[in-house]
């Protein structure tokens, strides 16, 4: 009983930071209409910046995040002028195609700067994991939770109450009503590519602190990730990305105690494929194209 | 010619294989990530009726066609009339549990005292098949070439004909492919096997060619290459996914002049040259200005 | 005084000229109305002149200045805003979230806020609805609330896409008589209509498009009205 409420708790944490992830996706998809084969590989750029300057000059872990972030936000930048902007009105698989190109080049990158297969980073909290009577609770964990709530809160504040979210909602709503109404869709774009990518930043900074490494595989993990918990979720929804990430969370935390690691993957992947081949609703409704 | 341009040219061929089957499905409409989970069931099956079943690798290959077909096959007949990117999600994760069954599978004869065959995620050494019938490193890359050269021949036919402009109906506009009497499904479902048994064919002469496979092999990465290579290439012709993989295994690999930062290179050209060209290099604009040019 | 004129556009999509030339002028504080059958290309004048599309050949002068070619929301700027065929409103913003991102691109709160219920006044139907998703509506309220976004944003210049199209007789009278209240407050409207009838009895001016080009431009008493109707909706009878 207390295995299947640690699992729980695991998977909400863990879900949390595939939450994240997942937000960052479909923040893009729902704006763009396009997937972003680079996020992953922009989010890796960050944490590996922050991980040279930890190397280089040994900075603490708040400058380290804000490191993150803007080599995040500057890796989607890149991506967005250089895959999205130019196809906007054209081609979703010419879009797609070139992120996955950039997508390499960050690869490289990150493996000829640093190029170890596995750095240290620094762990968010030193301390022993908290207790609660037979539960145990890594601060980490904690912290990745919390992160997930504001950045959820913080979305919503945006999106609901400020100019700039009632254009990203609008351009996500009907993108012609609102070029007509006056809105700078190109801008728009920008500007949630960025948003996209400072969310993403910021997941890999705290899932590569709660790891306490970073390796080359984090971008194509992030993809992975955030890819399958957005489509789980219902892809295009915002909600729906936090609870997808939540859910794969769990399914990953308790097919691991059940299962192993490899199982533990292998059904979360079926299950997506058989939610797909079932064509369930909730998750075929948004168009794709 | 050296062992190393051999290796080369052997390597390009092998992957154009897995460009054209995801060339045929992006012809058809569908875009797929999955394909190297094809590629896999070839060379693993291919791999396992040569190695431990003492079959000939002929009827090996042909074997592993086969079920490459019925694979995709499978895992198209509930995916396929999916949109777009939810079929592109679904073959990425049908793939993704390839990968992972592959590292699960354990399935080993003794053979002479030895177990052959599959071991998980040690992989699946001893593919010596080429090796133990004296086949050349230059004549397995004739045989290689020579069945490419088949599956483009055919390529070329069926573009020539009534059942490619049917194909490029259904990948265009299938609505109107439909209104026009073509069973849309059934056509997307041939070309899943039409896939799937080229990649698997692929699978097979890359098996015997590297004589050990795991199932790192056969991750995401080969399939959103393969993807690539058929876009950057160009959709107008079955060339354009030969041009693709030329471009980045042969020049760029291949000449190692870009050693250590090949795909920063390479990832860079491809984002600019999508810029130009959306549809790729060999583009159907360009494959009718060269018709025209050269007839 | 012209406010917009339309000189020799040319707009086509790949191969296929929708605009042949065309050329048209509206007058500051009149409403101009453009009949025409189906595929004459009266939509893809108005996406030509909104931004939307942008024309191969041509200009566009609003207010003297040539708008042909710039981006949406520069349009928007200087004073032009679109009532889209199919209304296009945002389907699952509520009904004052859509008239506020009509007002997007101006700053002034409090004149916004005091807009929204002169819209309120104007369009009651849309105050009763007003916290309710605007993928609900009705055809009718939709087409009302879509008129008061693009109203949302001051324009000098209200371009109208087929206003009555799939709405009861009632509701296309209410959608007219606010046309009308409009241009009597000073609003210059531009109105494609298939509506023959009821487009004669308010415009000042009407021109006739017939595949890609305007075959006839006048005042609605210059021609018999069945006859317009006539061509409106079959074009004219050389082939």
């Amino acid at each position: 009983m207390t295995d299947l409420a640690q699992n729980t708790l695991d998977g909400l944490f863990l879900g949390s930071s595939y939450a994240l992830l997942a937000l960052g996706f479909t923040l893009i998809f729902g704006v763009l209409r396009r997937v972003n084969l680079s996020f992953g590989p922009a989010v890796m750029f960050g944490c590996y910046a922050a991980t040279w300057v930890h190397l280089n000059f040994g900075a603490g872990l708040v400058l380290l995040a804000m490191v993150a972030v803007l080599g995040s936000i500057l890796a989607g930048a890149y991506v967005e002028r250089l895959c999205f902007a130019p196809h906007r009105g054209g081609s979703a698989i010419a879009a797609m195609v070139a992120s996955f190109a950039l997508w390499m080049q960050f690869e490289e990158l990150a493996t000829i700067a640093l190029p170890r297969h596995v750095y240290d980073f620094p762990a968010l909290h030193g301390g022993a994991p908290l207790a609660f009577g037979a539960l145990t609770l890594r601060v980490e964990s904690l912290v990745m939770l919390l992160a997930a709530v504001l950045v959820c809160a913080l979305l919503w504040w945006i999106l609901y109450r400020t100019r700039f979210g009632v254009a990203v909602r609008a351009v996500i709503d009907q993108p012609q009503a609102a070029q007509l109404a006056g809105i700078s869709v190109p801008r728009i774009f920008m500007l949630t590519f960025a948003l996209a990518s400072a969310i993403g930043g910021l997941a890999g900074f705290l899932i590569a602190s709660s790891h306490e490494q970073v390796t080359p595989m984090l971008g194509m993990w992030s993809t992975m990730k955030g890819l399958l918990a957005m489509m789980l979720g219902g892809l295009g929804s915002l909600p729906g990305a936090v609870l997808g990430g939540l859910a794969l969370g769990l399914l990953e935390a308790h097919s691991q105690w059940f299962f192993g690691p490899q199982t533990r993957d292998l059904i979360a992947y079926a299950l997506l494929f058989i939610l797909l081949a079932a064509r369930v609703p909730w998750m075929t409704t948004r168009s794709a194209s | 010619m050296d062992d190393y341009a051999i290796g080369v040219l052997t390597n390009v061929g092998l992957i154009s294989f897995l460009a054209l089957s995801a060339y045929l499905l992006l012809i058809a409409g569908e875009m797929s990530f999955g394909q190297q989970a094809f590629f896999g069931v070839g060379a693993y099956a291919g791999g396992m009726l040569t190695a431990m079943y003492g079959w000939p690798l002929p009827l090996a290959a042909l074997c592993a066609m086969a079920l490459g077909a019925l694979a995709q096959f499978l895992v198209g007949l509930p995916t396929l009339r999916l949109r777009g990117l939810y079929f592109a999600m679904a073959t990425l994760a049908a793939a993704e549990m390839a990968r992972i069954l592959f590292e699960l599978f354990h399935f080993q004869r003794q053979l002479e005292g030895e177990p052959v065959g599959p071991d998980g995620t040690q992989g699946f050494r001893g593919i010596r098949w080429v090796f133990e019938h004296g086949v050349e490193p230059l004549g397995y890359l004739g045989i290689v070439y020579a069945l490419l050269a088949l599956a483009l021949v055919a390529f070329l036919l069926v573009e020539r004909s009534r059942l490619g402009a049917t194909l490029r109906g259904v990948g265009e506009d299938p609505e109107l492919a439909a209104s026009l009497g073509v069973d849309v499904n059934r056509v997307k479902l041939g070309v899943a096997a039409a896939a799937g048994a080229l990649a698997a064919l692929g699978g097979v002469l890359y098996a015997h060619h590297n004589t050990y496979i795991e199932p790192r092999n056969f991750d995401i990465m080969l399939g959103v290459h393969s993807l690539a290579y058929a876009l950057i290439g160009g959709l107008g012709t079955a060339l354009g996914p030969l041009v693709g993989v030329v471009l980045d295994i042969g020049a760029l690999e291949g000449s190692r002049v870009f050693h250590g930062y090949r795909m920063i290179v390479f990832g860079g050209l491809v984002a600019l040259l999508l810029i130009w060209r959306p549809r790729g290099l060999l583009d159907e604009r360009a494959v009718q200005w060269l018709r025209r040019r050269f007839s | 005084m012209s406010l917009l004129r339309v000189r020799d556009v040319v707009t086509a999509y790949g191969k296929i000229e929708a605009l042949k030339g065309v050329s048209l002028e509206v007058a500051q504080g009149s409403i101009t109305c453009l009949l025409g059958p189906n595929g004459a290309g009266k939509t893809t004048l108005m996406m030509s002149i909104a931004g939307i599309l942008k024309p191969r050949k041509g200009a566009i002068l609003f207010g003297g200045e040539d708008i042909a070619g710039r981006a949406p929301h520069s349009i928007v700027a200087k004073g032009v805003a679109l009532v889209p065929e199919n209304r296009l409103v945002f389907p699952s913003m509520t009904v004052l979230e859509n008239l506020n991102a009509g007002a997007y691109q101006r700053g002034d709160r409090n004149a916004i806020a005091d807009d929204v219920e002169r819209m309120f006044a104007r369009f009651p139907r849309l105050k009763e609805r007003a916290a309710q998703q605007a993928g609900t509506l009705s055809g009718g309220e939709q087409q009302m609330l879509a008129v008061a976004r693009a109203l949302m944003s001051r324009p000098k210049l209200l371009l109208m896409d087929e206003p009555s199209l799939g709405l009861a007789p009632l509701v296309v009278e209410e959608i007219f008589r606010i046309v009308t209240e409009l241009h009597k407050d000073g609003t210059s409207i531009f109105l494609v209509e298939q509506n023959a009838h009821m487009a004669l009895k308010v415009a000042q001016h009407f021109y006739l498009m017939e595949q890609g080009k305007v075959s006839f431009s006048g005042t609605p008493g210059a021609l018999a009205e069945d006859e317009v109707i006539r061509r409106a909706y079959l074009g004219s009878s050389k082939t």
